[in-house]
């Protein structure tokens, strides 16, 4: 299998050739026959299969990259700098929370110096330098440091990566308008990309964003206090700061009945990406499916009726859902991990956060190496060797709808009968399809409302922002 | 302010000009917390944000030139790392 | 589909595999759980191999031994060892004076540090056996440099068997003959065709996952029922060849591809560590190269083939596959 992405852009395919085929990630492409114009495009591709038949001298060019930044084609170290928090979400995946479990600055500079003297190891050609927690502006001090350190190191090593990088932050925004944290956004800002969660209304953000005890506990269900209020207030200078930004939502079971009203409360604090997505964990309802169909059939109407699909997305929404997937052809993993770094207080590396200890529920945590002795290489090698068809069951495989639907590693590992990543976890199965069915109706009621309008489908695609937001893994 | 496209570059040219431009960034951002008492690195900094500044210039002229792009008096042009496409920015 | 039973008898059965056997108390199994187990092994059709301890098992258990038809795993110290179809040395000074039989397997267990030394030893031996597996203990921790002197090793014993065959017998070494007789994979097997029932009277996918104690590989995920409730093995899927995403398309036949070992290096059972691989891929290519010289003396396995393959390590040419 061709895999286009990171090769040249423009690839010509001779006539003697059987067939080229290959999985577009992070492009679109267009397809037309050779030595005509571009009116003589024959077919575009956005992040899809290709299959192009014998004898047909084609010419495919990347037309349209992906917003995403530098195509998705880098590498994301991720500190965890602690494993505390202001709030105690209640669908907070990260069962292990505590106080204690800050990153250090020693670690966290042995943990620079082993990626940036091992540059062979790391050539992607970009890199997210990614601070998590817990909250992670918890720790602005010290993230102040490491970011400080990592400038300097790269750019006295002459290391390829001074070239391209990001840091990147996902908030609960509490700390946002602080003195230190507007301090090192103003001099980080050419590399900076902070993402702020804000579930939707009062109502849905205050059902599950709470705040923690003065103890650090869960609140009793009568002592709940919400946090949207100090969460909103930051939205605008976040937008001001970051214009464009999106927001990520997470869905659970009690959320489904104000997913309609929630993104629409987004996009009227300005936020015009709503990236949302159901939790993979198996918290899912009876009868939670045929709810979560009806809100996002509701979602949609308002979204085309109201015409907010010109200039604002909801990810849920997406052309490329619902279709059967070729065995062999689209058989990549859905997930990066493996693909990613992570580190933590104990030094340890992880293939992604989500196999920290404090992460899982029932496994022990998948550590990959450690900032003294270095990544093992070995421990990798399942993740790199991971495909989709062979962590599936066999109704996965056949399913009929399963383009779009994802999964993360970490919570197949953790759900799994064995320690295993190759086991896929299908507790979101019914959401899937339930989504699916929804996002049909969007689809083909938008085009018909275009349509009407004397907008020919080839050229709605100037009428409709699409989202380029993946489910995270 | 008026925007106007008057061009376009290969994808190559924009990654050329892209990098340019990240490592400007990154360059001004490193000079705002390097100190001259680092003396070595200081002026390895200072030599680098000449080099790259002139390859910076050095690209919009013969960009310029190559295309013949459209100017104006206190105009300037603008790229679109997503696009590629050129334009002429005037007050 | 399961097909063997392996029964050990005690905790310090002998181990014939990869691992080391870290349990050093004895606990034989109990005349209950072994009869049942027996009986299990007759109802599901399985053929049963006892794995002994270098102790005499008291007289009581001989009859319930001897009530199926079965083979020994015996270790070469045990008293009784000119009973065992299997012998197993676990140190190379056992095999000097030992008296070989033609109708008996031996297993040496060696780390590569005495493989490498002993190698004249294991040479010499190969004459006077019908079959030898030479089970390497720490192949984990080879490096580039034991890569090379791991092949040499293997041209040396090539050449042995090459005298051997061309003189007209034609004795047994796993990690150079097997491939050369096999036309697809012939692995280790554990948790899909074989299973194993431990002193404790529960069933393992292998007696590594009974007599190893390390935390970051041991889970109770590795226990695959009891005689009250059957066999269930977990994540069953993950023991069949098509679920292997590295070894599915390989043609190191030979490979034991040890989960145990997986687990430990890679911490899948279904993933070879980059070292495994390495050792596989240089018997393999040796078999290749004893076969095309067998034939110089004559016709040798003429249906057989074994492709030129220009890698060691299926990973690094995955994209390909």
């Amino acid at each position: 299998m061709n895999s286009l992405k990171g090769k040249k852009t423009r690839v010509i395919i001779d006539s003697g050739r059987q067939a080229i085929t290959g999985i577009v990630t992070g492009f679109q492409i267009a397809i037309r026959e050779k030595g005509f114009s571009n009116d003589n495009i024959t077919g575009i591709i956005i992040n899809g299969n290709v299959t192009i038949p014998k004898d047909c001298i084609t010419e495919i060019e990347v037309v349209n990259p992906s917003k995403e930044w530098n195509n998705g084609q880098s590498k994301n170290i991720t500190f965890i700098v602690t494993k505390d928090c202001q709030l105690a979400c209640k669908y907070c995946y990260l069962v292990g929370k505590n106080t204690r479990e800050r990153l250090s600055w020693e670690v966290a500079k042995q943990a620079i110096d082993y990626v940036l003297s091992h540059e062979q190891d790391f050539q992607e050609e970009s890199v997210v330098w990614d601070f998590i927690g817990g909250e992670p502006f918890l720790e602005i001090d010290l993230i102040d440091k490491i970011c400080d350190y990592i400038k300097t190191e790269m750019f006295r090593l002459n290391h390829h990566w001074f070239n391209s990088f990001r840091f990147n932050f996902s908030t609960n925004g509490i700390n946002y308008d602080s003195q230190k944290v507007q301090e090192f956004i103003k001099k980080n800002r050419q590399h900076l990309s902070i993402g702020i969660t804000i579930d939707g209304t009062r109502e849905k953000h205050d059902l599950n964003r709470i705040w923690k005890t003065k103890d650090g506990f869960s609140p009793k269900p009568e002592e709940e206090k919400g946090s949207y209020n100090d969460v909103v207030r930051n939205i605008p200078l976040w937008q001001e700061q970051f214009p464009g930004t999106g927001t990520k939502v997470t869905i659970s079971s009690a959320d489904i009945k104000y997913i309609k009203e929630s993104v629409l409360h987004l996009y009227s604090l300005g936020i015009h990406e709503v990236n949302i997505n159901v939790v993979f964990e198996d918290v899912w309802e009876e009868g939670d499916d045929k709810k979560f169909e009806e809100q996002l059939i509701q979602l949609a109407d308002a979204i085309i009726d109201g015409e907010y699909y010109t200039d604002y997305t909801c990810s849920f929404f997406s052309e490329n859902l619902g279709k059967p997937l070729d065995k062999k052809l689209q058989n990549q993993n859905w997930c990066g991990a493996g693909r990613m770094l992570a580190v933590d207080a104990a030094g340890n590396f992880y293939p992604c956060t989500r196999f920290a200890q404090y992460s899982l529920r029932d496994k022990k945590a998948w550590i990959i190496g450690n900032v003294h002795d270095g990544i093992d290489k070995n421990k990798l090698r399942p993740f790199l060797t991971l495909d989709r068809c062979t962590q599936s069951k066999q109704e996965c495989i056949d399913c009929e709808v399963a383009e779009g639907c994802a999964w993360c590693q970490g919570e197949n590992y953790d759900a799994a009968e064995s320690p295993t990543v190759f086991e896929r976890s299908t507790a979101i199965c019914k959401m899937h399809k339930a989504r699916v069915r929804a996002n049909n109706y969007y689809w083909n009621k938008l085009y018909r409302k275009l349509e009407l309008e004397g907008i020919a489908r080839e050229e709605a695609d100037k009428h409709v922002k699409k989202s380029n937001f993946q489910e995270p893994c | 302010m008026t925007k106007k496209l008057v061009g376009q570059v290969t994808v190559e040219e924009k990654n050329e000009i892209q990098q340019l431009f990240e490592r400007r960034n990154g360059l001004t951002e490193l000079a705002a917390i390097l100190t001259p008492e680092k003396e070595e690195l200081y002026e390895k900094l200072v030599k680098d944000m000449g080099e790259t500044g002139t390859k910076f210039q050095g690209w919009w002229d013969s960009m310029a030139k190559k295309y013949q792009w459209e100017s104006a008096e206190n105009g300037n042009w603008e790229i679109n790392f997503e696009t590629c496409e050129i334009f002429l920015v005037t007050p | 589909m399961l097909q063997y039973l392996m029964i050990l008898l005690d905790d310090t059965s002998t181990s014939y595999c990869h691992y080391n056997n870290e349990k050093s108390e004895s606990k034989l199994i109990s005349i209950e759980d072994l009869k049942a187990g027996i009986f299990f092994g007759m109802t599901e059709n399985l053929m049963i191999q006892y794995v002994y301890p270098s102790h005499a098992l008291p007289a009581e258990y001989e009859d319930v031994l001897e009530s199926i038809d079965h083979s020994k795993i015996m270790p070469a110290d045990n008293p009784n060892v000119d009973e065992a179809d299997v012998v197993v040395f676990n140190d190379w000074k056992q095999m000097g004076g030992f008296s070989y039989s033609e109708d008996v397997s031996y297993v040496l267990r060696i780390n590569k540090s005495d493989l490498f030394e002993q190698k004249e030893l294991i040479a010499d031996t190969i004459e006077k056996v019908t079959k030898l597996n030479v089970v390497i203990t720490d192949v984990e921790t080879f490096s580039d440099e034991d890569f090379d002197t791991y092949k040499g090793v293997l041209q040396l014993w090539s050449e042995k068997l090459e005298q051997l065959y061309a003189e007209g017998k034609s004795p047994l070494l796993n990690l150079l003959t097997d491939r050369m007789q096999l036309e697809e994979m012939n692995n280790c097997g554990a948790g899909e065709s074989n299973i194993t029932l431990a002193p404790d009277g529960k069933f393992y996918v292998c007696p590594a996952f009974y007599q190893t104690n390390s935390d970051t590989i041991i889970s109770p995920a590795f226990n695959a029922g009891s005689l009250e409730e059957g066999v269930h093995v977990k994540s069953a899927q993950l023991y069949k060849l098509d679920h292997a995403p590295l070894c599915r398309k390989c043609d190191a036949f030979h490979c034991r591809r040890c989960v145990w070992l997986n687990r430990k290096t890679t911490l899948e059972v279904n993933t070879p560590s980059h070292e495994q691989c390495v050792v596989a891929h240089l018997e393999r290519n040796a078999s290749r190269q004893l076969l095309a010289n067998i034939r110089k003396h004559g016709q040798f396995l003429p249906q057989q083939e074994i492709k030129e393959i220009d890698y060691l390590d299926p990973f690094d040419v995955k994209e390909e596959w």
